[in-house]
């Protein structure tokens, strides 16, 4: 059987709402399973259960029912964290620490020595970008700072698995393209990482699988390749913005006109006659190609589906 | 241990680069300031008012500090979110909550130490007397702290800032006057409600009463060490109900 680092079943949470005898339910039913050595993105509209999902990963809050592992221990038990690395969405840090005193604090929690804990924090300093600030205090440090100062921080222990909440907030394009070769070069490791973005061009780039959250249950899951495969499809780009729902391009499928340009898509065979029918129409061909879906695609499509 | 050590430091830490270390400071400026207004440091009753207010008003700052302390510390972390952070990593919540009020204890052990050294060196300059007794009295200061913030990290467990320092002021009050007003009716309450009331309060808050040595430094040659170790050892008593208690309301606690 394949090693999980991950697996949620049946999952259920829910919160009473403040001053009021109501719950509101923030993770209905959620079972997922994140295989090891991946890249696994988390991914749901605001209010879909991530954040809750995250924490009960991390033990900061339990869940009502349904059961778990982490790194094969059952979900609660301490001594899986030995091997877990997290980042917070927000860079919450101790800020009156500089950035060495920080990480040397979080390193007496894994028990690391103080010559295994200087080496460490040398590299992951430098890793990020970082060397040069480590005597600041982190109530100097930008946004920016305090996410690489974040990721330093959720590698300190060489962790096995590596729990991100938005690994890319904060940061510039440069920042994000060092990010992603950075959490490629923990994947290439051998590492399981597991992170929730809202980032959809980011967990396209790096996640070997997803799992789409909406309303606190999971409403797709798998691997990224198939999910974004779409058989028979090929995807026709028009100049002109022009309403397909009736005449000859009647047959379009998910016809939307914006920025000048009418996209639409068209089963394979009937390509032709869509590329003769905007000929017809007076309109100049952009582009056609077969259709592969982009994550966005897939997510939206998915959260309108589950909406509906 | 060593979790609760690093976590003890880093309150410790925290509370140095805050501006409370100052108000010792500022404590020691005040009764500097005040002491020449006494009228004569070469009677022995000047010197013993001198110790007893002096010992009071340690009370005072102790009892500030320990509650500013305590009450700050988790609630802060939640707000902050900075707990997120030492608790997904392997730091078990009781390891958090122990670390958290023994870093409590160590700064206002440090800032009562410093008061204690300003006092001895305002004896020394002002009745030119070497009082050591005056550590006692501090000590016993310290220890009545010590059981206010654990009534207060208790409380931060469940509730917030203002409730625990409300609750924490009126902590202090009923703790105090228990032996008057309590035992009082305990002994001579009409109806049997109110003995039970009475008594199940009576027991169940510490008699802070117990720590209040001022007399005895300032007008005696001190308290017994049989009854300062009697004190201690109830300081803890109370200070680890309190701290259990903080433990199992924190212990499934959502963040």
């Amino acid at each position: 059987m394949e090693d999980l680092a991950v697996e949620l079943d049946s999952i259920k949470k829910t919160y009473r709402i403040a001053g009021t005898r109501k719950k509101k339910t923030a993770v209905a039913d959620l079972s997922l399973s994140v295989p090891g050595g991946e890249i696994f993105g988390l991914l749901g509209p605001n209010g879909a259960g991530k954040t809750t999902t995250l924490k009960i990963l991390l033990g900061l809050v339990y869940a009502d029912s349904g059961s778990g592992t982490l790194l094969g221990r059952p979900l609660g038990d301490r001594s899986a964290h030995k091997s877990l690395g997290f980042l917070p969405e927000q860079p919450y840090f101790y800020t009156f620490l500089t950035a060495e005193k920080g990480l040397a604090l979080y390193g007496k929690f894994f028990g690391m020595d103080k010559a295994e804990l200087t080496k460490r924090s040398k590299y992951l300093l430098d890793l990020v970008g970082l060397a040069h600030d480590s005597h600041l205090t982190l109530d100097k440090f930008s946004k920016g700072m305090l996410q690489r100062f974040g990721i330093a921080q959720a590698l300190l222990n060489d962790p096995d698995l590596v729990i991100l909440d938005e690994p890319s907030s904060g940061l510039d394009p440069v920042g994000q393209k060092e990010v992603r070769d950075i959490l490629l070069h923990v994947r290439d490791e051998g590492k399981t990482i597991f992170l929730s973005s809202h980032q959809l061009s980011e967990v396209e780039n790096i996640c070997n699988s997803v799992c789409i959250v909406s309303a606190g249950r999971s409403v797709t899951e798998g691997e990224l390749a198939d999910l974004l495969k779409v058989e028979g499809l090929t995807r026709i780009v028009l100049s002109g913005e022009v309403d397909t729902a009736t005449g000859p391009l009647g047959f379009a499928l998910n016809a939307r006109a914006a920025d000048g340009v009418t996209r639409f898509e068209v089963e394979s065979g009937d390509t032709y006659r869509a590329l003769e029918a905007a000929r017809g129409m007076g309109l100049d061909l952009v582009s056609v190609e077969p259709y592969h879906r982009s994550l966005e695609d897939l997510f939206l499509e998915t959260i309108k589906e589950t909406a509906s | 241990m060593r979790n609760v050590l690093s976590i003890a430091l880093n309150v410790v830490k925290d509370a140095s680069r805050r501006k409370i270390f100052y108000v010792v400071f500022l404590f020691g400026l005040v009764v500097l300031a005040v002491s020449p207004l006494l009228p004569s440091f070469e009677l022995g009753a000047t010197a013993a008012f001198l110790k007893d207010i002096s010992i009071s008003l340690t009370s005072l700052f102790g009892v500030v500090l320990a509650v500013i302390l305590a009450v700050t510390q988790i609630p802060g972390e939640i707000e902050k979110r900075t707990i997120y952070n030492i608790l997904s990593k392997p730091v078990g919540r009781a390891q958090y909550l122990l670390g958290k009020y023994l870093g409590i204890l160590v700064s206002l052990f440090g800032i009562m130490f410093v008061m204690s050294i300003e006092i001895l060196i305002l004896l020394g300059a002002k009745a030119s007397m070497f009082s050591p007794v005056i550590l006692q009295g501090v000590f016993a200061v310290f220890l009545e702290a010590a059981i206010i913030s654990a009534f207060c990290l208790m409380l931060t467990t469940v509730t917030s800032i203002p409730v625990t320092a409300f609750a924490a002021i009126l902590f202090y009050f009923l703790c105090h006057i228990k032996t008057g007003f309590l035992h009082q009716k305990l002994v001579t309450g009409t109806t049997g409600i109110v003995k039970v009331l009475a008594g199940g309060v009576y027991y169940a808050i510490p008699n802070l009463e117990n720590f209040n040595i001022s007399q005895q430094v300032a007008y005696g040659g001190g308290a017994s060490a049989t009854y300062m170790l009697r004190i201690t050892g109830y300081a803890i008593l109370f200070a680890a109900v309190f701290i259990v208690i903080g433990y199992a309301a924190f212990r499934r606690k959502d963040l």
